[in-house]
């Protein structure tokens, strides 16, 4: 049993890096209690050297587990230094490094050292320490242990900011195949009902003054990009799912970085898909933001990215007949599907034209990107990228591009 | 005329008022930064409370909130033309009025919007990047920001740690703002003597580095990445890489 503090915490955090469900961001939150507050926009703290950003302090309680889900670190079969905090520990660790400005507040996760609800339990009372002994209004992000009793869940809602349960895997298959004692439905229950004590909440919050809040900062959840052989358009599906079904906040990308070796998982010298990672999370964004549905981003015949073109370009390229746009009419939502026009430049676009009528010399200075906008639309009429539009012409105008090369997972 | 004044709001606001009523400003420097020129004619301003609130009520009358906060911003600026760039955007805004910020291309909306953006960047970055030590039984930090912005952070941390007494020490413009019961204030402000640290703190901050050095994914490095957040002219005042 490990008892230093230290090296406890050095364990315990090397247990918990993979998950990068972990921002700290959608509540704006007062001081109302000794110490702390959160803004919406989110704080970053610290990078890591893979330039990673840290923001809060993310740990397990414990990485004992009785499960043997193949992709993890801390599976029962792994023969890894294990060890465990107490409740009162992690409380007192987030206090003294939330003072000194190291961290925006915790992110608490736990591998299943008994069974679901002993480890629920534990979760719940470094919450109960954190919020009524030490009176810390920052912010907290749990893992909802699924199997555990949905009162105890209830519970450590009215005290997180936000929970989430890690599908990992994007299809019922590949949990079949890399963590069989998980199911998609067990996974499901604890996320409806963290979605209906969210709303049930807002609807009672009408009635009532006093009622304690629940997961304020909604739900996220993460998944494995790359152990599997799911596409691209079955991932953003069941994001997409995600997002309509229950609510979530935000969906995770986790490249996967190979800890274990085992017939249905890449070989260890698989380098994580970083590219396909950013390309889902810019599709993710797209999803959220841009008003896009999964399919209009990907199909059947086309199933996964491509490394060269972000996904908004490649939508353009198979939508041509959309464009040129207008720069001086356009609507709001059609700006935003320009490639080389984000929220930012297609709203002041639109503040701008209040004032007087946009000339071509305008647009760089409103942030448009212009190398790639300018093939997709008109300025007061006139069109600055080449003569004839297809998309093999642009594609050659914009490379030469350093290369990606994906190398394969599957060898 | 080229107007100096002494590098206060008040002192700025104070020339916008002569610049209306007596003589029209060409440009305005704080008096420090500005070397005599043979050439240009210069006039140095005093501050005047009466005539910086008639200014500031105009302002306040006349323009949006996000104006007002473009004003606040671009004024912390450290760049060096900033006043001027200040003047003729609220020259334009008197023509103009609130919608303003709303001609964002325009010659002089540009550059306080990007100044101005600028700073709230920094503000923003470094409400993460500041590190408090434990002194005594007060919060001390430490920041070479290149902009003033360390009355921009202190309600954020006054809200934080509000049962907490802190200071916030700006070591390049040797002033830092001090919080305690509730409220704060902007002093001068340098240190003699080399802090003492317990051996509490010290093994905090080992816990620290070493929880940052295990975080980081080995499989994912890129430190180029990591510089362009956090850049080396930062890191001599961050615990985790001293
Ligand atoms: S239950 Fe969690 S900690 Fe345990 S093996 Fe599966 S993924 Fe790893």
């Amino acid at each position: 049993m490990i008892e230093n503090a230290l090296d406890k915490l050095k364990i315990l955090a090397d247990a918990a890096k993979y998950d990068v469900s972990c921002a700290s961001s959608g509540a704006d939150k007062k001081n109302n209690g000794k110490i702390g507050n959160s803004i919406a926009a989110g704080i970053c703290h610290a990078w890591s050297t893979d330039g990673r950003c840290i923001s809060l302090l993310k740990i397990l309680l414990t990485n004992y587990c009785v499960y043997d889900c193949s992709y993890c670190i801390n599976r029962v079969s792994n023969d890894v230094q294990r060890a465990s905090f107490t409740p009162e520990e992690v409380a007192d660790l987030t206090i003294q490094f939330y003072r000194r400005n190291y961290i925006e507040g915790l992110f608490l996760s736990s591998a299943i050292e008994k069974n679901p609800n002993h480890t629920m339990e534990k979760i719940y009372r470094t919450l109960y320490l954190l919020r009524e002994e030490h009176g810390f209004s920052g912010y907290i992000h749990v893992k909802t242990i699924p199997g555990a009793d949905p009162m105890l869940i209830h519970k450590t809602g009215q005290l997180a900011d936000r929970m989430s349960v890690n599908i990992e895997l994007p299809s019922t298959k590949s949990l079949k195949l890399l963590a069989p004692q998980k199911s998609v439905k067990k996974l499901m229950e604890p996320m409806e009902q963290i979605n209906n004590g969210i709303i049930q909440y807002k609807e009672e919050k009408r009635h009532f003054i006093h009622l304690p809040k629940f997961v304020p900062a909604g739900q996220s959840t993460q998944m494995i990009i790359g152990a599997t052989k799911d596409t691209d358009l079955s991932i953003i599906h069941t994001t997409e799912k995600l997002y309509n079904s229950f609510n979530l906040k935000r969906v995770y990308f986790s490249a996967y970085v190979p800890v274990n070796t085992g017939s249905n998982l890449p070989s260890l010298a698989t380098e994580p898909p970083l590219k396909r990672e950013h390309r889902l999370y810019q599709a993710d964004w797209l999803l959220r933001f841009y008003h896009f549905n999964a399919e209009e981003l990907l199909d059947p015949s086309q199933p996964n990215f491509d490394m060269e073109f972000d996904p908004k370009m490649t939508w353009a390229f198979r939508n041509m007949e959309t464009f040129p746009v207008e720069i001086n009419k356009a609507p709001y939502e059609m700006l935003l599907r320009v490639p080389g026009i984000g929220m930012t430049s297609a709203r002041r676009i639109i503040r701008q034209r209040q004032i007087a009528n946009i000339s071509y010399d305008h647009l760089n200075k409103i942030g448009i990107v212009m190398k790639r906008a300018k093939f997709f639309i008109t300025c007061n009429g006139k069109f600055h990228g080449q003569l004839d539009m297809n998309p093999e012409g642009i594609k050659e105008k914009l490379a030469p591009k350093p290369k990606f090369e994906q190398l394969s997972i599957f060898s | 005329m080229i107007y100096l004044y002494d590098g206060s709001f008040d002192g700025f606001l104070t020339v916008i008022y002569e610049h209306y009523y007596s003589e029209k400003a060409t440009a305005i420097y704080r008096k420090k930064d500005y070397q005599i020129g043979l050439i240009d004619e210069s006039k140095t301003i005093e501050a005047d409370s009466v005539k910086s609130r008639k200014v500031h009520e105009a302002l306040i009358n006349k323009f949006s909130t996000e104006t007002l906060n473009n004003i606040q911003y671009t004024f912390l600026s450290c760049d060096r033309n900033k006043d001027t760039y200040l003047l003729h955007y609220i020259e334009y805004g008197f023509r103009i009025g609130k919608r303003l910020d709303f001609d964002h291309t325009h010659e002089v909306v540009l550059p306080v919007h990007q100044l101005g953006k600028r700073v709230s960047f920094e503000v923003h970055r470094f409400l993460g990047l500041l590190r408090f030590q434990e002194v005594g039984s007060v919060l001390y930090s430490a920041i070479e920001p290149d902009n003033d912005i360390i009355t921009l952070m202190v309600s954020h941390f006054a809200d934080r740690l509000k049962t907490e007494r802190f200071i916030i020490h700006d070591k390049k413009r040797k002033q830092a703002v001090i919080y305690a019961d509730g409220h704060w204030y902007l002093s001068d402000f340098h240190i003699k003597e080399e802090l003492q640290i317990s051996e509490k703190e010290k093994y905090l901050n080992a816990l620290w580095k070493g929880y940052f050095k295990q975080i980081a994914i080995k499989e994912r490095e890129n430190l180029r990445l990591q510089q362009q957040f956090v850049p080396k002219k930062y890191r001599r005042n961050i615990i985790e890489f001293t």
